[in-house]
């Protein structure tokens, strides 16, 4: 099971707790469609993380990255997992060659919005 | 680097610091009544689509791809508000029709102090239109290029750009790092909000003024060096007309905006923002422009449908940075 989900959800929300009494585990968990019990319990990592649905609303929540929160739980977002399907050898070549470059230069493939002659 | 995720415009400089990062997205709204009356802020009704115009090449005009950047669909007087979110703080510059929106003076990339010419962000987190006053803004309001409704071409009798224009640059590293060492809790999170056939019409709208709102727009609470000029983001957000949308991209265009009179009978709320900042003054440029409802009384033109007054009975506060038990609940 994942040991860092929990953890790191739980940090999330307290910090936001801090400020807004509204981010307790029962007020999170009824916004985000979960019994308080079960929200208590991932944060515990007693129970595996919930479903990609409820990890995206968690991340809509807490105001985190929603990949962050997915690959901690040890998931992949299903439109990531349809664009790897799509090409899985590109994708697997890809990801592999990706690995252990820096940051820097992996965010040079990202598709930045390009900005002309105005 | 500008990056289009989600309909969301998504900025950041790895290079300067790994939380100089913020996200602009447009968010669809109630056209509020143009009738000299000063109203609350709308809800924002879910962000427009936005698209890379390189995607749509041989269907967008030619300038667009000179241009560069995004587009998103408007149908005719439908109304908008930009949606900044982030901790890092930025200088933002927004322009509609390469008039900046804060001062009504033409378009330049640069920084202003006297008068400020940009918002700052994480202070102010949304911007719904024109600065005509201290407190009040014109609500921007899709109008097609050429009609002489918009600001741009009332100030400079030419329809040459339409759409929106944004440029953002972040605060200074070391200015950054010594305002984080102060600030206790940084709860910009809170301000997080929670709209076939082939293009043969000049698919440009640009934003006219329409209905007066009740918003400030902050003072820099930094000094203008603290801004990091060798980091700039720039973006030109084209608006197309939700008439040819579907022609150029393939996609519907969102549904046709709620009426006021919709919107209240949905029970839907409106909003005051409270902050401790303190407000610019209005622009006199932008002050004296016509919004759409005297525009149109010159012209003989009805362009606004729906545009009774309405009577607000639910307003929900909103402040900056929260207390203790005060349940938070942002803009839907």
């Amino acid at each position: 099971m994942p040991k860092g989900f929990g953890d790191y959800v739980r940090r999330c929300r307290e910090a936001l707790r801090e400020q807004d009494r509204s981010y307790s585990v029962r007020q999170v968990a009824q916004r985000v469609g979960v019994e308080p019990s079960f929200l208590s319990k991932v944060e515990r990592g007693e129970v595996p993380p919930p479903s990609e649905a409820k990890i995206l609303a968690l991340a809509q929540e807490l105001g985190e990255d929603p990949d962050v929160l997915l690959a901690l739980a040890g998931k992949v977002s299903s439109d990531l997992q349809q664009a790897i399907l799509k090409r899985p050898e590109l994708f697997a070549t890809l990801i592999r060659e990706l690995k252990d470059m820096p940051d820097r230069a992996v965010l040079r493939l990202v598709r930045e919005v390009r900005d002309g002659k105005w | 680097m500008i990056e289009l995720r989600k309909d969301q415009l998504h900025i950041r400089f790895p290079e300067l610091h790994p939380q100089a990062r913020m996200s602009i997205d447009f968010q669809r709204t109630l056209r509020i009544p143009d009738d000299g009356k000063d109203y609350p802020l709308p809800a924002g009704l879910g962000r427009f689509p936005l698209r890379h115009v390189d995607d749509f090449g041989p269907d967008v005009p030619e300038r667009w791809l000179e241009h560069g950047g995004v587009m998103l669909p408007m149908y005719q007087s439908e109304a908008l508000w930009i949606n900044f979110a982030g901790g890092y703080p930025f200088a933002v510059k927004i322009a509609a029709g390469k008039i900046d929106a804060v001062t009504g003076k033409t378009w330049s990339n640069s920084l202003h102090r006297h008068p400020q010419n940009y918002v700052t962000v994480p202070e102010q987190p949304w911007l719904d239109g024109y600065c005509v006053a201290k407190g009040v803004i014109r609500q921007f309001v899709a109008m097609p290029l050429g009609s002489g409704y918009s600001a741009e071409e009332q100030l400079t009798g030419e329809a040459e750009h339409g759409g929106l224009q944004i440029v953002a640059y972040p605060l200074k590293r070391d200015v950054y790092e010594e305002w984080a060492a102060k600030r206790q809790a940084v709860f910009s999170k809170s301000f997080t909000p929670m709209l076939a056939m082939r293009c043969t019409g000049v698919p440009d709208m640009g934003l006219a003024p329409g209905g007066r709102m009740r918003q400030e727009i902050y003072d820099d609470p930094f000094k203008l060096t603290d801004w990091d000029p060798e980091h700039a983001a720039r973006c030109f957000v084209h608006i197309a007309n939700s008439q040819v949308w579907r022609a150029i991209t393939g996609e519907a265009p969102p549904t046709v905006p709620l009426t006021a009179r919709e919107y209240k009978r949905n029970g839907i709320p409106w909003f005051e923002y409270y902050s401790d900042g303190k407000a610019v003054e209005g622009s006199g440029v932008l002050d004296r422009l016509k919004s759409i409802a005297q525009f149109a009384t010159g012209q003989r033109d009805e362009p606004l449908s729906d545009n009774d007054s309405v009577e607000i009975d639910r307003i929900v506060v909103l402040r900056q940075g929260l207390e203790k038990g005060q349940v938070r609940e942002g803009r839907f």
